[in-house]
């Protein structure tokens, strides 16, 4: 027992070394910050976007949304118990998804167009093939132990999830089974995102903190610390060296991930509901943030000023999308509306 | 559980926790006036590229509802 308390203390006074040394890392490369680099950039002035459709035809809460890579197709899902895949270019509905559990908390569409997945409170992620002449299940990826947040395909086979029971899953949907399990957040995983060259991804979660992994290995290569709630919301800048995330504290933050640490902070007083949700327009300058107020505003990324908002929706915005040819956002909220805007 | 198990276990995840923050310490760190330089100069170089920055012309707009020309 003795000897046990040596190593736990031994252990413990390595693992104080350690942060203090990660911290002061930190501190020696912090020689300036976001907003005093961008004071030469041109101000984007006051982003007026306008509303260009307002898709109807779910019946309760919406929770997420996904652009498919044509940028012309969306998949939506809703507590109605249906996923909605529609052509936003006609504003009209092309398939509808019945769902087993309708408590579904994320979609996605695969990058061919070919699939979609869904999942929620079932703890299970579902895949779904649309293009056969009626919905057909593929899959259905039973092992999560807690309700499945966020889920993305990397191709037909592989697909990524985040899940309440605290961990990330890498699968494989040719046999069904958990290839990688990413083991390390102490708090529900709520979001994730993958990079372009899908090496890495990076997870946001209740234990407000931000990690970045290496995909194939399955190992926590960086983890990022500020926020002082749940981080609901994570995406990638464009370049690949950053990354913002939105939470439950009410602000969003971009991280670098060659300098380890924050650079920028995106909060105001008069902003005192949580982030949902969050996209960023192709150059990576403007951020679209989905609030609790019913709202999405519209951040300049570089001066972390408000350039604008997104002003429409009558109960809280869950979910929020860029395309990939960045003509346009697409909002969805709690009044089971999805608005198209540009 | 016995308390000699509880603490076996408590070794191994403290074990582990060090390990993690091994990996994390030993990363190589860029100074945050480059980084940000980087990402400005990204959005700069981009900025022509974003529709939603610079505006669409209606006749490009896909979200837009076309409107039908009688000719009289």
């Amino acid at each position: 027992m003795a000897s046990e308390k040596a190593e736990m203390d031994s252990l413990k006074k390595e693992c104080d070394g350690l942060r203090t040394q990660i911290e002061a890392a930190r501190k020696a490369v912090n020689d300036g910050s976001m907003s005093s680099a961008a004071g030469s950039a041109t101000d984007v002035g006051r982003v007026q976007l306008k509303l260009r459709k307002s898709l109807k035809g779910h019946l309760a809460k919406i929770y997420s949304m996904h652009w498919a890579t044509d940028s012309r197709s969306m998949v939506s899902a809703s507590q109605d118990g249906k996923l909605l895949v529609w052509d936003t270019f006609s504003g009209n509905k092309m398939v509808a998804v019945p769902l087993k559990s309708a408590w579904v908390m994320s979609v996605a569409f695969a990058p061919s167009g070919n699939l979609v997945a869904s999942g929620g409170l079932d703890n299970m992620c579902t895949v779904y093939n649309i293009k056969s002449a009626s919905p057909k299940t593929l899959r259905e990826l039973d092992a999560h132990t807690g309700y499945l947040a966020c889920c993305r395909f990397l191709s037909d086979t592989e697909i990524l999830t985040a899940s309440g029971d605290t961990t990330c899953c890498l699968w494989d949907l040719e046999t069904g089974k958990q290839k990688i399990i990413f083991t390390n957040h102490i708090g529900d995983c709520m979001s994730l995102a993958l990079s372009q060259d899908e090496r890495t991804f990076v997870s946001g979660a209740c234990d407000s903190l931000a990690k970045l992994w290496d995909l194939r290995e399955g190992t926590c290569k960086q983890t990022f610390s500020g926020h002082t709630s749940d981080i609901n919301a994570i995406n990638f800048f464009p370049s690949g060296n950053a990354f913002i995330t939105g939470s439950d504290d009410c602000s969003c933050k971009m991280y670098d991930l060659r300098s380890d640490q924050e650079v920028i902070g995106y909060q105001d007083t008069s902003l005192n509901a949580g982030v949902t949700s969050l996209a960023l327009s192709n150059s990576g300058r403007l951020i679209f943030a989905g609030y609790d107020d019913f709202n999405c505003h519209i951040w300049d990324s570089m001066k972390g000023e408000k350039v604008g908002v997104l002003s429409g929706h009558d109960n809280r915005v869950s979910c929020t999308g860029v395309p990939g040819d960045g003509m346009g956002v697409c909002t969805g909220s709690w009044d089971s509306f999805l608005k198209l805007w540009n | 559980m016995s308390s000699k198990a509880h603490s076996s276990n408590n070794i191994a995840h403290a074990r582990r926790t060090v390990q993690q923050l091994r990996i994390e310490a030993s990363i190589e760190r860029i100074k945050i006036s480059k980084a940000s330089a980087d990402l400005m100069n990204y959005c700069n170089e981009h900025a022509r590229n974003d529709p939603l920055l610079i505006g669409i012309p209606a006749s490009d707009n896909p979200f837009k509802d076309k409107k039908t020309c009688t000719i009289l």
